[in-house]
């Protein structure tokens, strides 16, 4: 099959790399739009506090100002949230956490907004908070929501945990924690909305979930879905944490109010406070097994910090159960996970999606269990991974991908050779260290996971992909354009993308779950085909001709005697009659009607896996405490590679999201009981922090479901990246840091 | 709030403006000259680069530079990098590789490899990495910027 491929698995150039490059590219701040004005929120100081009282008339009555708005001025829905509509529109009473948006002043410059933003009064009566998951949890504490502070607790058991306990020869027990991480992406929120002269509104987001964010504005303005237009702008970046509708929800409020036009971007540092992080969490793990290595019992208590909000925090929550125990057979397992609420910055979905925080614990403890068996930690766990039809925690088996794990192995294995003979750097000491992950596809069952798709044909031939997902920057347009390309024998120049809009586009439903090229490739073959039976009906009903004698081959509709008409002249004359060739088609996972015990409500199980392995080597500082990860070999299994380039970018940019995971990033709360919320102190890596060589190895197991037998590789890049760093500085130093990140200040204290 | 008066020289293009002196270079490429490829991204703190521009041939964080301080001075924007609708080398180097995802550090990537390319036209890693350092990338990990980079300096080698 591979040798018949023309366009899969080429380094095919984004299409959309051109206007990047010249920096016309329009992301939504560069769109200009006449009349423009600005909207900016006044938001809490107080982590907890009643609101006593908010005068905004000397902010009103400033110049250029349009209006200011609480949340009495909302008119439909005064609350938001994807499985709790727990998160106010603009405060209600009572604020949440430090950076909730209180009152919205619109300006008609940037200027004047923010001087009546400094106009308005509010009067807060501070309330005590809590911070910490486990402490929200005890009686007495401040409560988030009036119905306590426990969002969601997930138990998922398999056969007898104390059993396997007590027949266990080890026992590790250990606590870890993992902080709070922002995505930042390097655009930060952003929304412009227009209130039309026919009482519609068009949004232009920013956004993984453009149809998502129409409902959620249809609830706030109480207007009918048919009434708002949403467009998907160029994205810049995205990991997850666009999958909230806050600023285009109050951008699209703002637009209602002054009937005309608004434009609201958080800043950076709002972005840090107000916006959805990876969420942090303490872990509990118990593991026990026998003497040869053999894992029998897993017991885990994870407490989840969601912060003020629900957003995805209760699919984070069972994600995280799910893949718990890792690419690993355990007979006997308890997982119970809390997702809990406390007076911090909100945490919902990204890339991961629950599993770095379970596989940075999990896999620190197979290094543990490793050390107490007196066990090369590499054939600890061979001993004890997935094979094909093994079940994980919710009782699903996993497929032929889990032959990866063993080649991941003994690629790691011989990489360890290589990288303990590398010398390390004068006065620094060298550590190995390695982890291996399993991440799911897919949004899991029970909750709709499809996607669809439209193509057109054009009257010049080429075709127009009506993608009904964003690319996100990741290059889900060109693989895409590839599957088209490729399945109707076209060139790659042939393609083109339409930009998302929710008047004209397919719903092809929110960007995550590394689900799209699976989903997208699958909806483009099939729309395909059923793009090529229109074109061979057209061109039937044109030539008069029975369909049976005419065939279709690269671009052209052959004729009886073999003469090529290329599909532009079928694709015009049907254009010109108003009936354009067009086909659309949507693909779901096939996921299973029985369900276990060990099956949750939302979203789990899911049935397609994806594994991972990293290697690292690490320069450990020992009078700095600095650690510098120089050598990364990453392990992958995609089923089939799509697009080369883009796939070694997105491993190459998990890594780099991995290193900064374990070493650096931690929105933490600071001494002034505020939240760090700038790059100066939120330290993202830089070119010069990234490793010397990232060096990538991608079997290609087919995936029978999926397009040419692709799967899904876009968050997985990251999970093992952690662990892998942690186990490579206990190699190094024998420090075992159990609670991210491992800064230069902790390790140095550790090693003293 | 005071106003002054300022002459720039923006890719080759003279324009005098009257303007609020708060206001960065930043402000003013992007909202009264329209030139909106160079980005905010860290708030105006100058830790992002994707702002990133040439003064005067030296990369400067134009959300750093106060307007008043860029008079008479002539900027390079990422506008201006392509000829006579021909993109820059740098810019087809980024494309090649696979430089470019999300895009939104892209044009402060491309002018701090220029200003790089320009000093030193042959490049090795290490200063590569440190002219970039202060470009933030979320998405590339940035193996493939540093390709880029490579690439470019021997497309413009060769066509010297």
């Amino acid at each position: 099959m591979t040798a018949e491929l023309q366009i899969i698995g080429k380094s095919a150039p984004r299409k959309d790399s051109w206007a990047k490059v010249t920096g016309t590219a329009q992301y939504t701040a560069d769109i200009p739009l006449k009349g423009l004005c600005y909207g900016t929120l006044v938001r809490s100081p107080h982590h907890h506090a009643r609101i006593r009282w908010i005068d905004t008339s000397e902010a009103r009555s400033l110049p250029g100002v349009e209006a200011v708005l609480t949340s009495q001025d909302v008119p439909g829905s005064k609350t938001f949230g994807p499985f709790v509509q727990d998160q106010p529109v603009l405060a209600i009473d009572e604020v949440h956490h430090q950076g909730e948006p209180v009152v919205l002043v619109v300006a008609k410059s940037k200027a004047a907004a923010r001087q009546a933003a400094e106009c308005v009064q509010v009067e807060y009566e501070p309330l005590p908070a809590v911070f910490d998951p486990v402490e929200a949890l005890q009686p007495g504490q401040p409560r988030v929501h009036p119905e306590g502070n426990l969002l969601s607790s997930y138990e998922v058991s398999f056969n007898d945990v104390f059993a396997g306990f007590a027949q266990a020869d080890v026992i590790v027990e250990e606590e870890f924690s993992v902080q709070r991480i922002s995505p930042a992406y390097m655009e930060p929120e952003n929304s412009l909305a227009r209130w039309n002269l026919d009482d519609s509104l068009t949004v232009w987001v920013s956004s993984q979930k453009p149809f998502e964010d129409r409902k959620a504005i249809a609830e706030v303005l109480g207007l009918p879905l048919e009434k708002i237009q949403v467009i998907g702008a160029v994205i810049g970046g995205a990991f997850g944490g666009r999958e909230d509708s806050s600023i285009a929800i109050l951008t699209a409020l703002a637009a209602w109010a002054i009937r005309g036009s608004v434009q609201i971007a958080n800043t950076r540092q709002e972005s840090f406070v107000a916006h959805p992080k990876r969420h942090p969490a303490r872990l509990h793990l118990k593991v026990g097994a026998r003497q040869d290595g053999t894992l029998l019992a897993l017991q885990v208590i994870v407490h989840m910090n969601t912060g003020a909000f629900a957003s995805y925090g209760p699919a984070v929550g069972q994600l995280l159960t799910e893949v718990m125990p890792g690419p690993y057979r355990i007979p006997n397992t308890y997982i119970q996970t809390n997702v809990v609420y406390t007076h911090s910055p909100y945490a919902g979905a990204m890339r991961g999606f629950g599993s770095p925080q379970a596989h940075f614990a999990m896999e620190s403890c197979m290094d543990l269990l490793a050390e107490r068996l007196g066990m090369d930690p590499l054939e600890l766990r061979r001993k004890n991974i997935l094979k094909p039809g093994d079940q994980v925690s919710t009782r699903v088996g996993v497929d032929e991908g889990a032959r990866s794990l063993v080649h991941y192995l003994d690629a790691m294995q011989e990489a360890r050779e290589r990288f303990r003979k590398i010398p390390p750097s004068a006065g620094k000491v060298n550590g190995v260290g390695l982890a291996l992950a399993i991440q799911t596809m897919g949004l899991g069952a029970k909750v709709p996971d499809d996607s669809s798709h439209r193509l057109e044909w054009l009257p010049d031939g080429q075709i127009l992909i009506h993608l009904g997902a964003p690319d996100l920057g990741q290059g889900l347009a060109t693989v895409s354009e590839q599957f088209v390309a490729e399945a109707l024998g076209l060139p790659f120049e042939a393609l083109v993308t339409a930009p998302i809009d929710t008047n004209t586009s397919p719903d092809g439903g929110v960007t995550c779950a590394s689900r799209m090229t699976y989903l997208v490739g699958n909806a483009m073959l099939l729309a395909a085909e059923r793009l090529k039976r229109g074109l061979l009906e057209k061109a039937a009903s044109m030539l008069k001709l029975p369909e049976g004698q005419l065939a279709y081959d690269r671009g052209a509709v052959i004729l009886p005697d073999g003469k090529r008409v290329p599909a532009s002249e079928f694709a015009s004359r049907a254009a010109d009659e108003g009936d354009p060739i067009c086909a659309e088609a949507m693909a779901t996972f096939p996921y299973p009607e029985e369900t276990t015990p060990q099956h949750l409500p939302i979203g789990m199980p899911h049935v397609k896996f994806g594994f991972a392995g990293q290697i690292v080597r690490v320069e450990v500082d020992p009078e700095l405490g600095t650690v510098e990860v120089k050598d990364v070999l990453s392990l992958h299994d995609v089923g089939r590679v799509i697009n080369r380039a883009a796939l070694e970018g997105q491993i190459e940019g998990g890594v780099a999201m991995g290193i900064g995971y374990a070493l650096y990033e931690d929105v933490a709360m600071k001494s002034n009981q505020r939240w760090v919320d700038s790059f100066t102190e939120y330290l993202l890596p830089t070119a010069r922090d990234m490793p010397d060589h990232i060096e990538i190895q991608v079997l290609e197991i087919p995936e029978e479901s999926g397009p040419y037998g692709a799967k899904g590789v876009a968050e997985i890049s990251l999970v093992p990246t952690a662990p892998a760093i942690a186990n490579a500085v206990y190699d190094a130093v024998k420090i075992r840091v159990k609670d991210l990140p491992i800064t230069a200040e902790k390790l140095i204290r550790m090693l003293r | 709030m005071k106003t002054i008066q300022v002459q720039l020289d923006v890719n080759g293009r003279s324009y005098h403006l009257s303007t609020i002196a708060a206001r960065t270079l930043l402000d003013v490429l992007r909202e009264d000259l329209g030139l909106t490829g160079a980005k905010d991204a860290c708030g105006g703190e100058g830790e992002c680069g994707a702002c990133t521009v040439l003064m005067d041939g030296a990369p400067v964080n134009s959300c750093m530079v106060l307007i008043g301080q860029a008079d008479g001075h002539q900027i390079e924007t990422i506008e201006g990098l392509s000829q006579n609708g021909q993109p820059h080398p740098i810019q087809k180097a980024f494309v090649e590789a696979g430089a470019v995802q999300c895009g939104y550090c892209t044009p402060g990537a491309v002018i701090a490899s220029k200003a790089l390319l320009d000093r030193v036209p042959r490049p090795d890693d290490d200063q590569i990495r440190e002219a970039l350092a202060g470009n933030l990338c979320r998405c590339t990990g940035y193996s493939k910027i540093l390709a880029a980079v490579h690439i470019a300096a021997e497309e413009i080698h060769h066509d010297r």
